[in-house]
């Protein structure tokens, strides 16, 4: 019912057609009185549009472009300070320098962020001549030969131009010059954004498009409060999407921009459907439009980011482990030639685990040092001699070696077959008896073993019986008898009636670490199903039927790495010396430490002026909003004072957006650092910025300089706090005694 | 809505009734024109007739819930822990849960009343009750009855709001042929009290908010109290009770809102009255409710019992025959002791081997002698409390007591305990210890430390086993700490004992462990017993519940370890997944909780529908259509929205939990779906409604009485799909009442809803029990 009764009031915005009708003259005509208009109407003056509204709302003088410059230079004189020391590896360096050297070698491997920023790094890595040979192994490790200073100017540069940006996004939020230098100064001064800038990093570049976002946002909503579906309406709104696809492709928090761009457009979309005026055909248009540009665009932008990362990475390297195999055959270097469709007794295969990326069924020439203490049979990732098993049929008792060599007829392995499998290089049985296994010692496993010697055909718990679980589409024959590739079987074991089984348990270091093989009489459906990889038998003629993995298009690619990076993102969950919970970020409670060398420092921890100011001028809009709510409810009628429903705009968007930033992380289980607070700590400040425009607007009457005053005043706190700080921001002396001795 | 609202202005100064602005609703636009009702529906909406009704569905609930109660004759699921807490109840030892005591004094006092002597411990799952004589039967009669009293309340509910009795009767029928809700019944389980009390709950607040035109008169108020006393003893029979606490406070703020609303009551005072009557009622009367509770929980439970290593040394001390009480010695200066972690229960321990000079990442060491954590008794465990002050002869002076700084004595190498600021082996953010030779003073300020009793009064001597204390390093304030972290195999894997920055941390805690001699040479046994009387030291009631109240929350928080039957709350609505209670392989016996899957899905779709509607509703009013009248969209709103947010109150804050989760966790929120279900399905049947339904207060209008037009066909559908589910009910039944039946037929029955799993379901539950009775695992909580 209130909303009705404001509606009557203050009616949303008008149609365009209504806006066409309302004269508009240029402002400088503005305060030409009524005779002189008419004067003026007569001699042709025609009311100009193009004066009146500037591009995305962003009236910029001509002063202001100077500051602007002033402001980056001041930027860049605090972010490129020696920028060159320390000269060793710091932090996240360890992995995003290393990414580095692997997108430059080409070498395939898994991170859980998308690769946006990391490709920005790698071409400046490549440009300046990186080779890819500096392995980034730990901090602190000193760098030679590597472009390292041009690595850091990417996150160095992103962080720069963010503080212009902060600049123009506070004055199309239609606030002062002076508010809007005075979230430059904040932002310039903020030494947890000045640590992050000066270091291989990808929040920098987090910021920077979360920055750019909210820019080309606010000039959208501009131009949609002036006049939609203009060319310049269509050419922020289309920016506004790029720039949501290059925030989510640095990190996946850029989510959350989009969560706050997202609930921004549900705003607009439902203040339309509310004006009466606005007919549904032309709000469907409104509501493609920002889907299109909204959805489709940042989608597109994602993939081709993964399209780029796929195409760089084309060969094998230590992100194997993490795909499929079929995912592994498209790389280079692990790609497998064709191999016999048909597998009968006698054939040499190889036997991969489904459910786990384990590897192949392997066997070595070491031994179990407890239970029945026969040689180990464990998963091994890597193609090896020793996967090769030879299938044999354990029903026939005279001479199964040799039967299948003069039996010329093939006999195919079908539901049921009772099989050995010889291990070919130390010719023992696959072989499982009542022994607990080594790792997972408990009732329902079995220890796995090879056992044999050269010449002696194995005994009964060598047999093992193939239950076929499923077949391929693609193979119809797959579903009848064991084919390569296409059969996915399980074994049991012809006595004890257990299942081969394998799971994600490595052995000790007297296996090699690799993943444990039992016999499982309660086993798992997933874990217990093998599938043969590669198949030979000497008498196929070589044109019989081949098979090969399935080659994988961009989409099977593209989602089955983003499940990955999803699972390996959940699977954060160790403790780090330095991670923290969400609640102690807004009150700083606690930095991390980058690098630690020489009795000199780096130590990531905000400005706490900045930091506080922020985090009260949140908590103070917070109150203050619900102060005025539960005035409205008594009948107070502040929300139709004009300047209390501009700045609640204002402010509940930034808050929105820094809300939108924070407590989604309260739901992550994974280790959480203070960094990930950066984003947020953006809006925060431009909150700050916002409620300091309101109160200088308010409560100083006096004039300008009053306000100048008081920012002036703010800034040599905050210089003087950083000065204090900066020592741990540039990594100089931790004691500034020595420095003078 | 934009039409509407002129209209209610314009019409209230041509009302004959209003002298006086009064509370008003917005129900006061009759719907329409309702045309008077008919024979069959007058009879049916007749008190005779709803009567009758709400009897047959009580008796027919009593009938499915008692069915077989005595099978089988055996310890099912929790009962291992709820049937023992009743023993301690009935043998006044005290133990530790993780629940409020409210459901378990019921059963403890059923099991009293049946004459049960407690002398059965319901060791593990399967234990037979028969040959035990355990009068188990009268034991879950309990939940039975207020399971089947759940029934009359949830159609009492829906009548009260005003829904017809056929459609109050479909709601109780989700509830009374709902396999899960009749065998969480059937069993020593907290659910069914949980579930009655939050039923009755509703039932009292639909009251009392009935009776908003006559604020402050006696009914207003008993219902108003009664809310509260129900409320607290939802919250007092399980921990996610507290959830209808907050599903209340939500719909109380969303009536004091309105309240506030200066349309409808401009004066300010009448609003702080109103604050003030429900802060009494749902606050004050609650809380005091809920504590009363604990009272008597410790009240009985004077005794100790296998709760005592829970509780603090304090806390020990007050229960009769603690072990504490028994063999805590003060202790004096010169006794050689152990000093033992609370947490990871290691010695404090030295060996003459020494840190090495340089760790694996290149940080260096003191080189001293190592101090680690040790979990076995050993020699080297003993140190010996040295004073730094001057002592008296003999006498108390040599009484060790809280607030003293004294140093630490390593016997074996007669060295004393010392850290100092050089990093610790595995964090290179704590402070080092080891200790320092006997002769040396170099280093004596160092080796100081002050001893801090946890809760201790000035002065308070410190004593064996029964306080906790952390040692707190005088020069740089660290305090001697450990964690479960092993050093390398040069300190042969032992525990690492450190400094921790913060002493207040709640790990850094140690107890006195046994004192191995004394320092005047006397036997130490002979020291205190005869100054000490052994009688209970009574604390006072607050201590007592905050340190259990906080004790509990720890707990359930901590109950995270992975279990075969707990599943994610996504899949509730939905009945993916149950849990097998019990298992007889002879005779192919099972229990397992698993919902009407009719029931359910009825549930999931009416929530489903309802946010259908009332999108549509919301989409359609913006562009300036009315598609519903403003009294059936009111209804809609308050009435099933307040079932919404019971709903929703029970079920969504478990996303938000780590702790294992289980399928009967979503029974509260299931009640209220039934609830969402009647209303959804009225609205379905019908654009018209019962109205007015509150009470006529002295300044309300009159207004026509509006009937709910359900016709004929509202009574057929729901004696259909009384039919349906009655249908499902019984071909499930054999699962719920553990009955013979669980052929080849059912368990594709099973497989249908419960893809894969089933199959393996005996095998693995047989292994469970196996499991159980090897001591392993014991059941699950909550």
């Amino acid at each position: 019912m209130s909303s009705g009764a404001v509606r009557a009031r203050r009616p949303p915005s008008p149609p365009p057609s209504y806006h066409q009708s309302v004269p508009r003259f240029p402002p400088k005509e503005g305060h030409l009185d009524a005779d002189e208009r008419r004067a003026a109407a007569s001699l042709g003056y025609v009311p100009s549009r193009k004066s009146g509204h500037a591009s995305g709302g962003y009236n910029i003088t001509p002063g202001e472009w100077k500051l602007l410059v002033l402001l980056v230079v001041a930027a860049s004189a605090v972010r490129l300070f020696r920028i060159s020391r320390p000269d060793s590896v710091v932090f996240d360096e360890v992995h995003f320098g290393k990414f580095a050297s692997r997108y430059i070698k080409t070498r395939y491997f898994v991170d859980v962020h998308p690769p946006l920023a990391k490709l920005l790094i790698t071409l400046a890595a490549f440009v300046f001549g990186f080779d890819g040979h500096f392995d980034f192994a730990e901090i602190a490790k000193v760098y030679e030969n590597t472009p390292y200073v041009a690595m850091r100017m990417v996150p160095a540069t992103l962080g720069i131009t963010t503080i212009p940006l902060a600049y123009l996004t506070l004055r199309g939020l239609d606030c002062r010059a002076t508010t809007a230098l005075l979230a430059s100064f904040f932002l310039i001064f903020e030494n947890s954004l000045i640590t992050q800038s000066r270091h291989i990093l990808l929040d920098s570049p987090l910021v920077f498009f979360t920055a750019l976002t909210v820019f080309f946002w606010t000039g959208f909503c501009n131009e949609d409060k002036h006049e939609p579906f203009t060319d310049r309406w269509w050419g922020w709104l289309t920016l506004t999407g790029l720039s949501l696809g290059a925030v989510v492709s640095s990190k996946w928090v850029g989510l959350f921009t989009i969560a706050t761009v997202g609930l921004g457009t549900i705003r607009q979309l439902w203040t339309l459907l509310g004006d009466l005026r606005v007919p549904p055909r032309l709000w469907i248009k409104h509501f493609y439009a920002r889907a299109l540009c909204l959805i489709l665009v940042p989608v597109m932008f994602y993939m081709a980011m993964f399209q780029i990362h796929f195409l760089i990475l084309e060969n094998s390297g230590e992100g194997d482990g993490f795909m499929s195999a079929e995912f592994q055959h498209t790389l280079g270097g692990r790609s497998m030639a064709d191999t016999y469709a048909d597998i009968a007794i006698g054939s040499r295969v190889t036997i991969r685990h489904v459910n786990t990326q384990g590897g192949y069924l392997h066997s070595h020439a070491h031994n179990y040092p407890g239970g029945s203490q026969q040689q180990q049979v464990t998963l091994y990732p890597h193609i090896d001699e020793n996967n090769d098993w030879r299938i044999i049929n354990a029903t026939q008792d005279n001479h199964p070696e040799t039967d299948w060599m003069n039996f010329h007829e093939l006999v195919y392995i079908e539901p049921g077959s009772r099989i050995r499998l010889r291990h070919l290089t130390t010719e023992k049985n696959l072989h499982s008896h009542d022994f607990r296994p080594p790792v997972s010692e408990v009732d329902f496993q079995n220890e796995v073993s090879a056992y044999g010697m050269p010449g002696f055909s194995g005994d009964m718990n060598d047999d093992w019986i193939v239950e076929i679980e499923k077949g391929s589409k693609r193979d119809s024959l797959s579903n009848r008898r064991v084919r390569t590739l296409g059969t996915q079987f399980r074994l049991r074991h012809a006595l004890t009636g257990c299942y081969l089984f394998s799971h994600k348990v490595k052995l000790p270091t007297w296996g090699f670490e690799q993943q444990e093989v039992t016999c499982n009489k309660n086993a798992v459906m997933a874990n217990s199903l093998w599938t043969i990889e590669s198949s030979d038998h000497p008498h196929l003629p070589s044109d019989a039927p081949k098979v090969n993995y399935r080659k994988l298009g961009f989409f099977d690619k593209f989602f089955e790495l983003q499940q990955v990076m999803w699972q390996t993102n959940a699977g954060l969950t160790d403790r780090h010396t330095f991670d923290s919970r969400p609640s102690s970020w807004p009150l700083l409670r606690r930095g991390i430490n980058f690098w630690v060398k020489d009795q000199r420092q780096i130590y990531l921890i905000g400005n706490p002026m900045i930091w506080w100011l922020s985090t009260a001028s949140v908590v103070g809009y917070v109150a203050l909003r619900g102060f005025l709510i539960l005035r409205a409810q008594r009948g107070y009628k502040d929300f139709e004072n004009t300047k209390v429903v501009k700045y609640d705009t204002l402010c509940g968007f930034l808050f929105m957006g820094w809300g939108l930033h924070y407590f989604p992380f309260f739901l992550m289980g994974r280790q959480l650092f203070l960094h990930h607070y950066l984003p947020a700590l953006y809006f925060a400040i431009l909150l700050l910025c916002a409620v300091f425009d309101f109160l200088t607007s308010t409560f100083v009457r006096v004039g300008v300089s009053k306000s100048r005053r008081c920012s002036q005043f703010s800034l040599s706190g905050i210089s003087l706090s950083l000065a204090r700080w900066r020592m741990g921001t540039h990594g100089q002396r931790k004691n500034v005694t020595k420095l003078n001795g | 809505m934009a039409d509407s609202s002129p209209r209610l202005r314009h019409r209230r100064p041509s009302s004959q009734h209003e002298p006086l602005p009064t509370i008003d609703d917005d129900d006061d636009q009759p719907p329409q024109d309702a045309g008077s009702p008919t024979q069959f529906e007058l009879l049916l909406e007749s008190p005779e007739a709803s009567m009758t009704v709400v009897s047959i569905l009580t008796a027919l609930a009593f009938a499915l819930r008692f069915y077989k109660i005595n099978h089988p004759d055996q310890v099912v699921f929790d009962e291992v822990h709820f049937g023992k807490f009743a023993a301690y109840y009935i043998l006044r030892e005290y133990y530790f849960d993780v629940h409020p005591p409210f459901a378990k004094l019921l059963f403890g006092l059923a099991g009293w009343f049946v004459g049960f002597d407690g002398h059965f411990n319901f060791e593990n799952i399967g234990d037979n009750y028969t040959d035990n004589h355990v009068p188990y039967v009268g034991m879950r009669a309990l939940p039975a009855i207020l399971g089947s009293l759940t029934v009359p309340v949830v159609y009492g509910i829906m009548k009260e709001s005003g829904y017809g009795t056929v459609i109050s009767a479909f709601s109780a029928s989700l509830i009374l042929l709902d396999n899960a809700h009749v065998a969480q019944s059937r069993l020593i389980l907290l659910d069914a009290t949980l579930i009655f009390f939050l039923s009755l709950t509703m039932y009292s607040y639909v009251r009392f908010r009935k009776l908003r035109y006559l604020p402050f008169s006696f009914e207003w108020w008993t219902w108003l109290i009664a809310t509260g006393i129900f409320m607290a003893c939802a919250w007092g029979s399980k921990v996610n009770g507290i959830l209808a606490v907050f599903a209340i406070g939500i719909a109380v703020l969303v009536d004091l809102w309105d309240l506030l609303d200066i349309r409808k009551n401009p004066s300010i005072e009448q609003f702080w009255r109103h604050f003030a009557a429900r802060a009494i009622g749902l606050i004050v009367i609650p809380v005091i409710v809920y504590l009363s509770f604990f009272w008597i929980h410790f009240a009985i439970l004077t005794h100790s019992g296998t709760g005592d290593s829970f509780m603090s040394p304090r806390f020990q001390e007050s229960l009769a025959g603690n072990e504490l009480l028994m063999n805590s010695i003060e202790l004096r200066y010169y006794d050689t002791i152990t000093l033992r972690h609370k947490d990871t229960k290691v010695f404090l321990h030295s060996h003459p081997e020494r840190y090495p000079m340089r760790y694996d990442d290149g940080r260096i060491s003191s080189q001293g002698q190592q101090v680690t954590g040790y979990g076995h008794a050993d020699e080297n465990n003993w140190w010996q409390i040295v004073p730094t002050k001057a002592l008296p002869e003999t006498g108390r002076g040599r009484i060790v007591r809280h607030g003293d700084v004294i140093q630490l004595l390593h016997s074996t190498t007669q060295t004393y305990l010392l850290t100092h600021d050089v990093a610790s082996p595995l964090m290179p953010t704590n402070q080092e210890f080891t200790t320092w030779a006997r002769d040396d003073l170099s280093r004596y300020n160092d080796t100081l430390f002050q001893l801090h009793l946890n809760g201790a009064h000035e002065g308070e001597p410190v004593r064996s086993k029964s306080g906790y204390l952390r040692l707190v390093h005088v020069p740089t304030k660290v305090s001697l700490w450990t964690h479960r972290d092993q050093l390398p195999d040069w300190a042969f894997r032992q525990q690492e004992v450190n400094g921790d920055k913060n002493p207040m941390d709640r790990s850094a805690i140690w107890y006195v462990d046994e004192i191995t001699s004394a320092g005047d040479g006397e036997d130490v046994s002979v020291r205190s017993t005869p100054q000490q009387a052994k009688t209970p030291k009574p604390l006072g009631f607050f201590t007592k519940f905050f340190e259990l109240q906080l004790l509990m929350l720890q707990h359930n928080a901590g109950l995270t370890a992975s279990h075969p039957y707990a599943s994610v709350p996504v899949n509730w609505p939905f009945l993916l997944s149950g849990i097998s209670f019990w298992t007889q392989t002879e005779g192919q016996k099972q229990i397992y909780l698993i919902g009407n899957l009719i029931g359910w899905w009825t549930c999931a779709l009416a929530l489903s529908l309802y946010v259908g509607i009332l999108g549509a509703d919301l989409l359609a009013k913006r562009r300036g259509i009315d598609p519903i009248p403003l009294a059936v969209r009111n209804r809609l709103w308050n009435s099933a929205g307040f079932f919404v947010v019971v709903w929703f109150i029970h079920y969504f804050p478990f996303f938000l939990m780590s702790r294992q989760l289980f399928i009967h966790h979503y029974l509260p929120s299931h009640l209220a779906s039934a609830l969402i279900a009647g209303a959804v399905l009225h609205f379905l049947l019908s654009e018209t409604i019962e109205y007015p339904i509150s009470v006529r207060g002295h300044s309300t209008r009159l207004r026509r009485r509006q009937w709910a037009e359900l016709g004929t066909r509202g009574p057929i559908i729901v004696v259909v799909f009384f039919i349906a589910l009655f249908a499902a009910f019984v071909y499930m039944a054999p699962l719920t009442y553990g009955t013979p039946g669980l052929d080849g037929e059912t368990s594709t029955l099973s497989d249908c809803y419960h893809p894969g799993r089933f199959t393996s379901l005996l095998s693995r539950t047989s292994s469970m029990i196996a499991g159980q009775k090897a001591g392993g695992m014991k059941g699950l909580k909550f």
